[in-house]
């Protein structure tokens, strides 16, 4: 067996004592295979990797069973053996290929280095061999890839290179944390595309560490799923996949938009995973909590972790299958009488970069005539890559930039002067780190636009604050705190609080959905339907994620390096594409061969 | 605000020195055995009481125009907390004034501001407060002026970028979004946000402040002659540092502890108010 | 590669001259709008104001100070400065002859703070986590408290008083004779192989070196340890090790290359205060450089040697912060390669 787990446990040091970070896991990975862990964030899937790598941040030890690799115990392994291990035998791909290259240094100095250490002292040979490894990952033109650093590359070419750097040993082993996270869609695919390529011409085991159940179906042999540091589910990909036996399993998957099939209602659970203060103390079964099918008996004893015989931690895996998600609320159309909100006709974004003394300055052209109409009541979705100019056409039409040209009508005016605007357009921007203030409390946050102009009263406010947090389903207590206490979803939900608090009529929401885990994305998707029923807004509603725009928007635009390419009605324009690039996108996102039940 | 800041050792011990030095300023009248300017001319460079020649009646000795040192070193902190306080307070609010403009606002203005600054950074800053008291005249609050006018350029160059990174920040758009006009912004979304910053320059600034001070007590430039002031002391007791060494070293000593406090109540705020801190790196 | 450096250097140097031109122009401009009157200063006080008025126009005073101004730099153009109201001789000749020590003096001093900071910066990072950190760095804040006058006059005490080891005044012992090609002492006793007056000058230079160098190393070594301690948060460095990389090349072939950016920027500011800080060094080593030229022109208000002398500190701060601009361009990609 290449890698093997025994009831592996890992505890955190927190306050002086120690928290289970990871308790009773035990899986096994044959040579060749690759298995899945999936788990959402909190889960405690990265500290695998690390307790691999024997590489545990401060504070962490591995407490208890055993890690296993070809034989040999990797808990307190000599250093000595552990070096030689690294990088030869046991290779890692990491989550963020930018940051993961020195940023001094040159690609093929740290391809050198690497290829050095692997043992060949032949310094021409180890160009040959870099060019080559580069050539079998895609890089077309490896010498000139060679002389660049890591900022002259793009992400999907770094990740080619750590992957390349990963391959160069012929490791058995290779642990992949989370490796396209950070990548473009049409990446994601390729990249994916050439890993699975590798390990089957090598023959090697792939540890591959996701958050993406639908992703993991398509690559791995085997799947576990992780919740709150225990194994809920371990199984064959397809099958678990297909006919989950765990209810976190089905709601994981109920709980991500599909891209085919008909438009479903989401599974939202409530709450989120719980932290590692509750998950030492909460007495049966971590999942009870939110589990749509629980019975009172689960929160009264533990299950036992899984293994072959009964691949769910659960006492009732069968009622996995009973899980309901409801109607689906309608997507937001806008009434056949609806007047327009938004308009910009050729809206034209150039940005510049001043040119050093003598030298010529760089001028990117972000968005190249962009033409938008939103009606009233419409969710309106724009999809694209990195670098497709979408958030700026978000920062446009909210007024935090100047167009080079065109014009952008709001209710049919243009040149609607700040004040008035501010009670039209509002934004949800999309890293809830750096768009709340953490130095207020929420009340505050949340009811700013009431001291514009003549400051309402106190009074006032933090009623209006209550209503608000009622409005977007927070308890009222959430009010004291600040932005720190909150969780990302919690942060999230204030971001859409401030943006309502003057009702406006249209509210552009940039990427407020990316990097949420899966459950609480579900939920501020709900939420925004919600809201829309009783407010009324209608949205810009900027993402990479073609799924969730699907469930999300009734009409959707495509923008590809600054030009709108292609624009629809969701439905049909995903099931018939007209534009190349719209046909790319859609091949690129993840679908099991398998179709999910119901 | 959290009082986290009080656990800090470097915070509590910084304070107890500056509170130090601070009391025996502000109690100098009644501390001190003498007047500070009277000279006895018939003990002249006596050294500390506990030592063979002393004289308990000039507990640290005297000068060598007969002045008490205890006296001098007292009625001198007077002067170095005072010059301290207020330049320090005056180049903090003319630097972060400049620093907001220019970080916030962009453009032109911080192209200008940014000019200025590399002018005035061009010269060292001992060497221009020189010049300037050469013009200025001499006198405390010529000092401080002098101070003031020289050391702007160190918080508007620190504080700047910090300003320029807060504004990024998307609370800052939505705060405009929302409809806060600028000046509101600016006070309640950026300002408690550089605070931290300004609060840790304005501690260094006055440990800089007491030894610009005591530079230009020796060279003879800076608050007058009949004024106690430590570098003065230094100055004098250099001529004759052989024969009494003493005169030397307290007045060094004064200012080592005074600044020493500076320093460190300034670094444990720096540590304790904001940890994610990326504008100053240890300097 | 050499020509991108001399591209660089030509391009700040572009730059650079402006800004001399425009901050030589302000110093002069603020001189002689201060409140002191150069000519009356040159006559004996027994002088009536006709003289006064005279003087003040054969000093060209009462002209406009563009005018003023366009004189002096055609008298610079042509290598003269301007006559020194107290010593009565060109102020460029006795910047020449004070110029090269105090750069001497200065350059040492930097060696010396480089050495300690960078050195000290690496053994506290090294001696992370255990007691010996938190200590070092208490030791070194409190170091930092000690400006550059008072480790002069410490080590003057200690060093040339109680304990004469070494001497603390002026540059040479008085007897030798200074060979003068260049005006770098060193240089000129390396090149002369003069030991006697090499070992002088390195006995005399060393308190006023090693004070300048103790008051700028703290910074410096502070600055070092938090570059490298953010840099090991880094993710490259955890793939590094990942890799099987030891931890010693990591930090000399991985980590150190990123920490000395910042810290560059940090050496190149320190060096003006440096500059500045010798100033007072010398006065109190009786060291003949400029510091010493600047005080007692201040002291006479002798305008003429205080622009000189003023301009040419600023010439060398500009001239460092370019060379720090250019080290930076060179060592950091992100800058030099888009």
């Amino acid at each position: 067996m290449l890698l093997q787990a025994e009831n592996l446990s890992v505890t955190a040091m927190l306050g002086g004592r120690p928290m289970p970070v990871l308790r009773d896991l035990s899986f096994s990975l044959a040579a060749g295979k690759v298995l899945g862990l999936v788990g959402e964030s909190g889960a405690g899937k990265s500290m695998i990797g690390r307790a691999i790598a024997q590489d545990l941040p401060m504070g962490f030890r591995v407490a208890g069973g055993n890690l296993r690799y070809r034989g040999t115990e990797l808990v307190g392994v000599a250093a000595q053996l552990r070096l030689r291990m690294l990088g030869r035998d046991i290779a890692f791909i990491p989550q963020e290929p930018m940051a993961a290259l020195n940023p001094v240094l040159t690609v093929w100095q740290q391809m050198d280095e690497h290829l050095r250490r692997l043992g060949e002292r032949n310094a021409t040979l180890r160009r040959k061999r870099a060019c080559d490894l580069l050539e079998q990952m895609g890089l077309a033109e490896p010498d000139s890839v060679l002389a660049r650093y890591a900022h002259q590359l793009s992400g999907g070419m770094c990740q080619r290179v750590l992957i390349a750097m990963a391959f160069a040993g012929e490791p058995r082993l290779v642990i992949a944390d989370e490796p396209t996270t950070a990548l473009d869609v049409t990446v994601q695919a390729r990249i994916i595309g050439l890993i699975g390529e590798l390990q089957a011409r090598s023959g090697t085991g792939v540890l591959f560490i996701t958050h993406d159940l639908r992703l993991a179906a398509q690559i791995c042999d085997d799947i576990m799923v992780l919740y709150a540091g225990r194994p809920a589910e371990i199984g064959e990909a397809r099958r678990l996949f297909r006919a989950p036996s765990h209810p976190y399993t089905a709601s994981l998957h109920l709980a991500a938009p599909g891209m085919t099939g008909p438009r479903q209602a989401l599974l939202a659970l409530p709450h989120q995973m719980p932290g590692l203060q509750q998950i030492a103390t909460l007495p049966g079964c971590r999942f009870a909590l939110r589990c749509p099918v629980a019975l009172p008996e689960c929160s009264g004893r533990e299950p036992p972790p899984p293994d072959r015989i009964q691949t769910a931690s659960c006492w009732y895996p069968e009622r996995a299958t009973l899980i309901d998600t409801g109607a689906a609320i309608p997507v937001p159309t806008a009434a056949d009488d609806a007047a327009e909100i938004l308009r910009t006709i050729g809206l034209r974004k150039v940005f510049r970069q001043p040119g050093r003394l003598f030298g010529r300055g760089h001028e990117t052209v972000a968005v190249a005539g962009a033409d938008i109409v939103i009606r009233t009541g419409e969710f309106v979705g724009l999809v694209g890559e990195s670098g497709s100019g979408k958030s700026t056409v978000a920062r446009l039409v909210a007024g935090l930039e100047q167009a080079e040209s065109g014009r952008i009508l709001l209710q049919g005016q243009s040149d609607v002067p700040r004040s008035e605007r501010r009670s039209l357009v509002q934004m949800v921007f999309q890293d809830p780190q750096s768009a709340l203030n953490p130095r207020h409390q929420v009340a505050d946050i949340i009811t700013q636009a009431m001291l514009v102009g003549r400051p309402a009263p106190r009074q006032a406010r933090m009623s209006r604050a209550l209503e608000l947090l009622r409005q977007v389903g927070l308890p009222p207590d959430v009010a004291g705190r600040t932005p720190q206490q909150l969780s990302g979803g919690q942060r999230q939900r204030v971001n859409i609080a401030r943006a309502l608090c003057i009702v406006p009529k249209l509210l552009v929401a940039d990427e407020i959905v990316s990097g949420l885990d899966v459950s609480v994305q579900a939920q501020l998707l709900d939420l925004l339907l919600e809201l829309r029923e009783r407010l009324g807004f209608a949205m810009l509603f900027i993402s990479h994620d073609l799924a969730v725009v699907r469930y999300l928007c009734a009409r959707v635009m495509v923008m590809h390096r600054g030009v709108i390419v292609e624009e629809g009605v969701t439905r049909d324009m995903f099931e018939a594409p007209k534009h190349d690039y719209t046909r790319l996108l859609l091949q690129s996102v993840p679908e099991a061969e398998v179709q999910p039940s119901e | 605000m959290n009082f986290r800041w009080l656990r800090s050792g470097r915070v509590v011990c910084g304070a107890a020195l500056v509170l130090v030095v601070a009391l025996s300023a502000m109690l100098a009248p009644l501390l001190a055995p003498h007047d500070p300017g009277e000279q006895d001319l018939l003990s002249i460079l006596l050294p500390p009481a506990w030592m063979a020649n002393g004289d308990p009646s000039f507990p640290l000795g005297t000068d060598s125009l007969g002045r008490c040192v205890l006296s001098r070193l007292l009625f001198g902190a007077r002067t170095a907390l005072a010059v301290a306080f207020l330049s320090a307070l005056g180049a903090g609010v003319l630097g972060t004034i400049l620093a907001h403009a220019a970080g916030y606002v962009g453009g032109c203005t911080d192209w200008l501001i940014g000019r200025a600054v590399d002018i005035w950074m061009s010269f060292p800053p001992v060497v221009l407060a020189l010049i300037l008291m050469v013009g200025l005249g001499t006198g405390t609050d010529k000092v401080i002026l002098a101070i003031i006018l020289v050391d702007w350029t160190r918080f508007c160059r620190v504080l700047r970028s910090e300003v320029m990174t807060v504004s990024r920040r998307d609370y800052v758009s939505a705060a405009r979004l929302i409809g806060y006009s600028h000046w509101q912004t600016v006070t309640r979304e950026v300002l408690p946000a550089t605070l931290p910053l300004i609060i840790t320059l304005v501690s260094l600034e006055m440990g800089i402040a007491v030894v610009v001070e005591a530079i230009l007590s020796f060279v003879g430039l800076g608050v007058g002659a009949n004024q106690p002031a430590w570098g003065q002391m230094i100055a004098d007791a250099r001529q004759n540092v052989a024969s009494s060494p003493s005169g030397l070293l307290l007045p060094m000593l004064a200012i080592f502890l005074c600044v020493a406090g500076f320093n460190l109540l300034g670094d444990g705020l720096r540590r304790t108010l904001d940890v994610r801190q990326t504008a100053i790196r240890g300097a | 590669m050499t020509r991108m450096i001399a591209g660089l250097l030509v391009r700040r140097a572009l730059v650079a001259v402006p800004l001399l031109v425009l901050v030589s122009f302000l110093l002069f401009a603020a001189l002689r709008l201060l409140p002191i009157d150069a000519a009356a200063m040159s006559l004996p006080p027994t002088a009536t104001l006709a003289e006064v008025a005279a003087k003040r126009h054969d000093m060209g005073l009462d002209r406009p100070v563009i005018v003023q101004y366009g004189i002096w730099i055609d008298g610079v153009m042509h290598g003269r400065f301007g006559q020194s109201i107290a010593l009565r001789r060109d102020a460029g000749t006795l910047l020449a002859g004070g110029l090269p020590t105090t750069i001497e003096l200065a350059v040492c001093a930097m060696l010396v703070a480089s050495t300690l900071g960078l050195g000290g910066g690496l053994l506290l990072f090294a001696a992370r986590g255990t007691w010996a950190e938190a200590a070092g760095d208490l030791v070194a804040t409190l170091l930092m408290s000690v400006p550059d006058f008072m480790w002069a006059l410490l080590l003057l005490l200690v060093f040339g008083v109680l304990m004469p080891v070494l001497p603390f005044i002026g540059r040479l012992d008085p007897g030798l004779t200074r060979p003068s090609i260049t005006g770098f002492l060193l240089i000129d006793a390396l090149t002369t192989g003069n030991s006697a007056v090499l070992f002088s000058a390195l006995r005399h230079m060393a308190l006023p070196a090693v004070a300048l160098g103790m008051a700028f190393a703290p910074p410096l070594a502070r600055v070092l340890r938090s570059s490298l301690l953010d840099v090991y948060h880094d993710d490259y460095i955890r793939q590094a090790r990942l890799r099987g990389i030891g931890e010693t090349r990591i930090l000399l072939c991985h980590a150190l290359k990123n920490a000395i950016i910042p810290t560059l920027t940090l050496m190149g500011v320190q060096f003006g205060f440096l500059f500045g800080g010798t100033l007072l060094v010398e006065v109190i080593y009786g060291y003949p450089g400029v510091g010493n030229l600047m005080v007692d022109a201040v002291r006479n208000a002798d305008l003429p040697v205080i622009q000189a002398v003023g301009v040419s500190y600023c010439v060398v701060v500009i001239a460092i912060s370019m060379i720090t601009d250019a080290a930076h361009q060179l060592i950091d990609p992100r800058q030099h390669a888009r």
